[in-house]
């Protein structure tokens, strides 16, 4: 007996609360894989000409950036190795800014160049790399870098360039589920995996509001004598140092978003969380493809080396003998021979 | 009488009024014709120079239903044929006579090319190539005008060393001294410098001779244990019957011209003589199975008729799948392209254009050219195929070969 009215007070508990709770409404998260910018990938990423199966490829590229003295980058090469499975014909291209492009060493073809394009074609026996090495354009490929240097004397500011403000919307939400979906992303990124969408359940209207993402940058090297090791999270580290730069980027995960405690968060600050973490890993994406991977779903990576480098000097002018006279002399020179000449004839006429 | 007269008056005004709307009609449907050139072989090689033709005039006639829309005028292909009789020289004169035509592109079977380019660039008129595959006739920096689609003499020459070299065989290389024997020569020596311990000999055909008994018995006698044979069908055909009628089953491997019908016509009186000759060839299907290239040859057969080789397997008379005639279809298409690209007739711009266009060919794979390679057939692409009953079939010891259906080739 006493069971049973501690069961209805129970049940009448939770039908009270049910009762008090306001509706909750399923609302689309951000996408973690859709672009943010339409760069990167350059070029408009990469194409496959399909017959009716698909290439497993997975994507590396090795981009080189040569930076003159206060930092602007001049040359910007990429190195992009693709390991493509599957048996069968293939036709890729990779969008990309080209002035000209190679085989690298260890490539089992050779790429084609085009105005705009890298050019694969050929079989696959089963498994087969690919390696190009492209000189981009630099006015082209230099902005969608992830990184500025700027060098000014003893000093040295890297300036993170991921940032973007895309619209999002703010509400009330159900903690539960976005607590999950953080989980979610952690284990796929964690995996390796591609991260997939998910959604949140909000008590409240949406508002819309803008979020500026920024991917966190690993960034490794030296600048001159001076080691460097440091996450970028926020627009820009400033060092003491001096000299040549050397530095290794990569786009990290953000993992104080993911790995975060969400313990004692409202439902709006998880909500907005998950919202900066799917964008920021859309963001993430973009960077780990600078140039573009034919298989929308194969991994990618990318490394991004920033070296100081001598500019080329221009090839020297030949030099020019330009006379010194101008029009206004040559006509006074023929005027006055003309004169001379009808002087001369008077003196002769007359003589 | 006044109504009738106002009848009369009225029927002359429609008349009138049809007249001149059927006058402006024709003017807004009138296309400017491009000339298409195809400089080919037709009284020494007539199956080769016509199956070129054919392709030709097959896209020209596709591109042509619709025309290609280049500012406010709409542009027709035209073909003009012009036979080079396997001479340089007249191949040369002929080029010289496109361009006095105002040839907007040449379809061109190689002869003569490494003379005949030089006149066609002055004029910035991209030549195709579509069966000459010798490695020195395109060069994308040398000759900025010269484009082909046909398998080369170095991928066929590389994929065959890669294909015989495991199986431990010890090959007669055979050559004629014909232009495709000397440029396969080559291609070979560079494709086997790397694995001498397979070849058991090197030999010189000559391409006229009718009899190669001395030639093959030489190779028996250098204990070879397979021919490599690349000349002109009349050479491949000539070897064959010198091996077959020394009784020596020696398997024979060839580069595409070992399927060329004068081959089977040849030995038809000895169909096992035929059986077990392998060779190869660009693919002419693609990943998406036989449909594209049924289609393509449909279409041909249609036009053109059936090419019988005119053998029988199993009783029904074997037809050559329409191959060449394929490479010249994908050219006037992808010059089609390029005019579009181009924007311009202007020759020149077209030859810049066709370096950045794609398109589908007649099997369903791609076709491209680009800045840096001027080849429509990748090496990838180059298959083996078998001889048995007069007709062939992919091989299955090669990965590429053993992925391709059989085309159907009886009626």
């Amino acid at each position: 007996m006493k069971q049973l009215v501690l069961a209805v007070a129970a049940g009448l508990v939770v039908a009270a609360s049910a009762h008090a709770a306001p509706p909750a409404h399923y609302a689309s998260l951000p996408s973690p894989f859709a672009p943010l910018s339409p760069s990167p990938p350059l070029g408009g990423g990469a194409t496959s000409t399909s017959e009716g199966f698909r290439h497993h490829i997975a994507a590396k590229t090795s981009v080189d950036v040569s930076l003159d003295r206060d930092g602007s980058p001049f040359a910007v090469h990429a190195t992009q190795r693709l390991d493509v499975r599957v048996l069968g014909d293939y036709f890729f291209t990779i969008g990309a800014p080209l002035l000209d492009v190679e085989a690298a060493p260890g490539s089992e073809s050779t790429p084609g160049l085009r105005a705009a394009s890298i050019l694969w074609a050929g079989f696959n026996p089963g498994h087969r790399v690919l390696i190009a090495r492209s000189t981009l354009d630099p006015a082209a490929a230099a902005p969608s870098l992830p990184l500025r240097v700027e060098v000014t004397p003893g000093r040295v500011t890297l300036v993170n360039t991921t940032g973007v403000t895309v619209g999002s919307y703010t509400a009330d939400a159900l903690v539960s589920p976005l607590v999950q979906y953080l989980a979610q992303l952690r284990r796929q990124v964690a995996h390796g995996q591609t991260p997939t969408s998910g959604g949140a359940y909000v008590t409240s209207k949406p508002t819309a509001t803008g979020l500026r993402v920024l991917v966190p940058l690993r960034i490794r090297g030296t600048i001159g004598p001076r080691k460097v090791d440091a996450l970028v999270e926020g627009d820009r580290l400033t060092l003491r140092a001096d000299g040549a730069v050397r530095l290794t980027v990569t786009p990290a995960v953000p993992e104080r978003l993911l790995d975060g405690t969400t313990a004692g968060l409202s439902g709006r600050r998880l909500l907005e969380r998950a919202a900066r973490a799917a964008l920021t890993l859309a963001r993430m994406r973009q960077y780990q493809t600078y140039l573009g991977n034919p298989d929308p779903t194969g991994p990618n990576e990318t490394t991004y080396v920033y070296r100081s480098a001598a500019r080329p000097l221009p090839p020297p002018v030949a030099a020019v003998v330009t006379s010194k006279r101008d029009w206004a002399t040559t006509i006074a020179v023929a005027a006055g021979l003309l004169l001379a000449t009808a002087a001369a004839l008077v003196v002769w006429s007359r003589s | 009488m006044t109504r009738s007269l106002i009848r009369l008056v009225l029927l002359l005004c429609a008349a009138l009024l049809t007249l001149t709307s059927c006058g402006g009609s024709s003017k807004a449907t009138q296309h400017t014709p491009l000339t298409v050139v195809v400089n080919a072989p037709f009284s020494r090689s007539p199956y080769l120079g016509r199956t070129i033709e054919n392709g030709a005039r097959l896209a020209a006639g596709e591109v042509s239903a619709n025309g290609i829309r280049i500012g406010d005028k709409t542009y027709d292909l035209r073909v003009t044929t012009m036979d080079t009789a396997l001479s340089p020289a007249r191949a040369v004169a002929n080029m010289r006579r496109a361009v006095g035509e105002h040839a907007v592109a040449v379809v061109d079977e190689g002869t003569g090319i490494d003379a005949s380019w030089r006149i066609a660039n002055s004029a910035g008129i991209p030549i195709g190539v579509v069966f000459e595959g010798g490695s020195q006739i395109v060069d994308p920096v040398a000759r900025p005008n010269v484009f082909r689609i046909a398998p080369t003499d170095h991928g066929i020459a590389f994929r065959l060393a890669e294909y015989l070299v495991p199986k431990g065989l010890k090959l007669a290389l055979l050559h004629d001294d014909s232009d495709y024997g000397a440029a396969g020569e080559q291609a070979l020596t560079l494709a086997f410098s790397q694995n001498r311990s397979s070849v058991a000999i090197d030999e010189a055909l000559p391409s006229d001779a009718l009899d190669l008994g001395p030639q093959v018995l030489r190779a028996r006698r250098a204990h070879a244990t397979g021919l490599l044979v690349w000349g002109r069908p009349a050479t491949i055909a000539a070897a064959l019957t010198a091996a077959r009628s020394s009784d020596w089953n020696v398997p024979v491997f060839t580069p595409p011209t070992g399927s060329d019908p004068f081959v089977r016509q040849q030995l038809a009186d000895h169909p096992g003589w035929v059986d077990g000759l392998t060779f190869a060839s660009g693919r002419l299907t693609a990943e998406v199975g036989t449909g594209p290239f049924l289609t393509f040859e449909q279409k041909y057969e249609s036009s053109f008729g059936v090419d019988r080789v005119g053998v029988k397997s199993s009783g029904r008379a074997v037809i050559v799948p329409p191959e060449s005639a394929m490479y010249a279809y994908d050219f006037v298409n992808l010059i089609a392209a390029a005019l579009l690209k181009a924007g311009s007739t202007d020759p020149a711009k077209v030859t810049a254009a066709l370096n950045e266009v794609t398109t589908e060919g007649a099997n369903g794979d791609q076709r491209a050219f680009n800045r840096h390679n001027h080849e429509g057939v990748v090496d990838d692409d180059i298959y083996f195929a078998r001889f048995h009953g007069m007709i062939y079939v992919p091989v299955k010891d090669d990965p590429l070969s053993a992925t391709l259906p059989t085309l159907p080739q009886t009626r």
